[in-house]
């Protein structure tokens, strides 16, 4: 969540409930965006919150105390739920070259869009021009490259995902807040002929009353390897190994977070999956990272890959989060923002152990259910990072990359 | 099996009935995590912080990855003192 105040928005300040552990204030804060429409940014400290609202939520010039109270009382919930008991995850770094030298150190994004490489059409939502498009295949042709090295069979998956399906893997309860729905009007025609007559759009959104909308059968896809799980469901595993590779369009809703090309609701990730026994999908997602490292370093990438955590929603993260820590289940490869001193997510090498292969039915030739795992990498946001650490002018960037670009 | 080990063992499976929400017949004493579909990673982290109430002992990132069976985790509980 944005820690920049905007001058019309109202602070408050408030202690919380029990102290924030310092390893967990930018999980915390990062939730919050979900906790109130009113919440429009927030900072978060081990022994202070200050939320920043919405002047809509004091219409009368003034924040209602029971208006104020009810917001306070909802984000100390999520202050319990996460921060008691917590486990601090185990950090591990299995590379680091964050201070690789780079040659940049502007924001490009405000480049991008004064030269109309980029607009922006929503929230979360931005076309992209040549130089971002040309470079997305750049590194499409590495990603490809990497799943041609392990022989990957490529796939087209659907950017529409069934409820159903995802019901099974139970992604509801884990990341419900994230989700994008899918709907269209019911078949009924008095539904249909009133949209048609009196549909309109205000800054809001659609004025069409919900009942004219049919049931969620469908959602837009949160990631790309679900799919080939769903598609290997309920069967024995052909040949007890896969290897497949697939890009596609994902959809993750992060509210107020969703800032400039580094959190887009709408992005694309290319990932190799690996399914089979423990060992080999292990294996093979080392390689996979084994792999990358020497294109980053040809490419001279600021970056580290470090555990993480994905991002749970309030109510299992405390678990599951400590879960994935103590398993050592995920790696993010993490590039340089020189121009904010921080770091972006590009991509990250999973290992999901058996969860895919039991509840999905999967299995192995001796009957036992397989384990999945992917590398997956972000389009938009590895361009992104690129170009904040060489800048938009191709001449300062790496000779492999302008030569593959000429 | 000692008569100490076996009784601690009880004591550990009568955990993972009420940590996993299941029968004690299914609850064996070389239960280890993903025999049963309940002791998945939502349950193991239920197991991990009951044994933390329970025992006093102190669960940690190093902790939860290696206490994935009954044995092991009565050996945990034996090593730290906790029986």
């Amino acid at each position: 969540m944005s820690e920049t105040p905007r001058p019309e928005l109202i602070p408050i300040v408030f202690v919380p409930v029990i102290p924030i552990p310092g390893f967990l204030t930018g999980e915390v804060q990062s939730k919050l965006a979900y906790v109130d429409e009113a919440i429009a940014g927030a900072r978060v400290e081990s022994d202070k919150i200050t939320l920043f609202l919405q002047p809509s939520a004091a219409p009368a010039g003034a924040l209602l105390p029971e208006r104020r109270a009810e917001v306070e009382e909802k984000v100390q919930r999520v202050v319990l739920s996460m921060a008691r008991g917590a486990i601090q995850p185990k950090a591990q770094v299995l590379e680091d070259h964050l201070h690789r030298p780079v040659a940049y150190r502007k924001d490009p994004m405000i480049e991008l869009l004064n030269r109309g490489e980029v607009s922006r059409e929503g929230t979360g939502i931005y076309s992209l021009g040549p130089l971002l498009t040309r470079l997305i295949n750049f590194f499409e042709l590495q990603f490809l490259a990497l799943a041609e090295s392990f022989g990957a069979a490529p796939h087209r998956f659907p950017t529409l995902i069934s409820a159903r399906m995802l019901e099974r893997v139970r992604y509801f309860s884990a990341f419900p807040h994230s989700l994008s729905f899918v709907t269209h009007l019911r078949e009924d025609l008095d539904a249909i002929d009133q949209f048609a007559q009196s549909a309109a759009c205000d800054e809001h959104g659609l004025n069409t009353p919900p009942e004219s909308f049919s049931r969620i059968q469908a959602l837009l896809s949160p990631a790309v390897c679900y799919h080939l799980y769903f598609s290997l469901a309920d069967k024995p595993l052909p040949g007890g190994k896969v290897i497949a590779t697939a890009v596609g369009s994902c959809f993750r809703y992060e509210a107020i977070n969703l800032v400039s090309l580094e959190r887009l609701w709408n992005f694309t990730m290319r990932e190799v999956i690996f399914v089979g026994p423990k060992e080999f999908v292990l294996d093979n997602r080392e390689t996979g990272r084994q792999r990358m490292a020497r294109f980053f370093e040809q490419i001279g990438l600021a970056y580290r890959v470090e555990s993480a955590n994905d991002p749970f929603f309030i109510g299992e993260f405390r678990k599951q989060a400590a879960f994935q820590s103590a398993f050592q289940l995920k790696f993010e490869i993490r590039a340089s923002l020189p121009f904010k001193d921080s770091t972006l997510a590009v991509g990250s090498y999973n290992y999901h152990q058996d969860f895919f292969g039991r509840n999905l039915n999967i299995t192995l030739p001796d009957g036992s259910p397989a384990h999945t795992g992917c590398v997956a990498f972000g389009l938009e946001r590895m361009a992104f990072a690129f170009l904040a650490q060489f800048g938009l002018d191709p001449a300062g960037w790496p000779q492999l990359v302008q030569e593959a670009m000429q | 099996m000692d008569v100490e080990q076996k009784e601690l063992s009880e004591r550990v499976q009568a955990l993972l009935v009420e940590a996993l929400q299941v029968p004690l017949e299914v609850v064996t004493p070389d239960l280890s995590f993903g025999d049963l579909p309940q002791w998945d990673s939502m349950g193991h982290m239920e197991v991990m912080m009951r044994l933390e109430e329970r025992f006093g002992v102190e669960i940690n990132a190093d902790t939860i990855a290696t206490l994935t069976s009954v044995p092991q985790i009565c050996a945990y509980l034996k090593e730290n003192n906790r029986v």
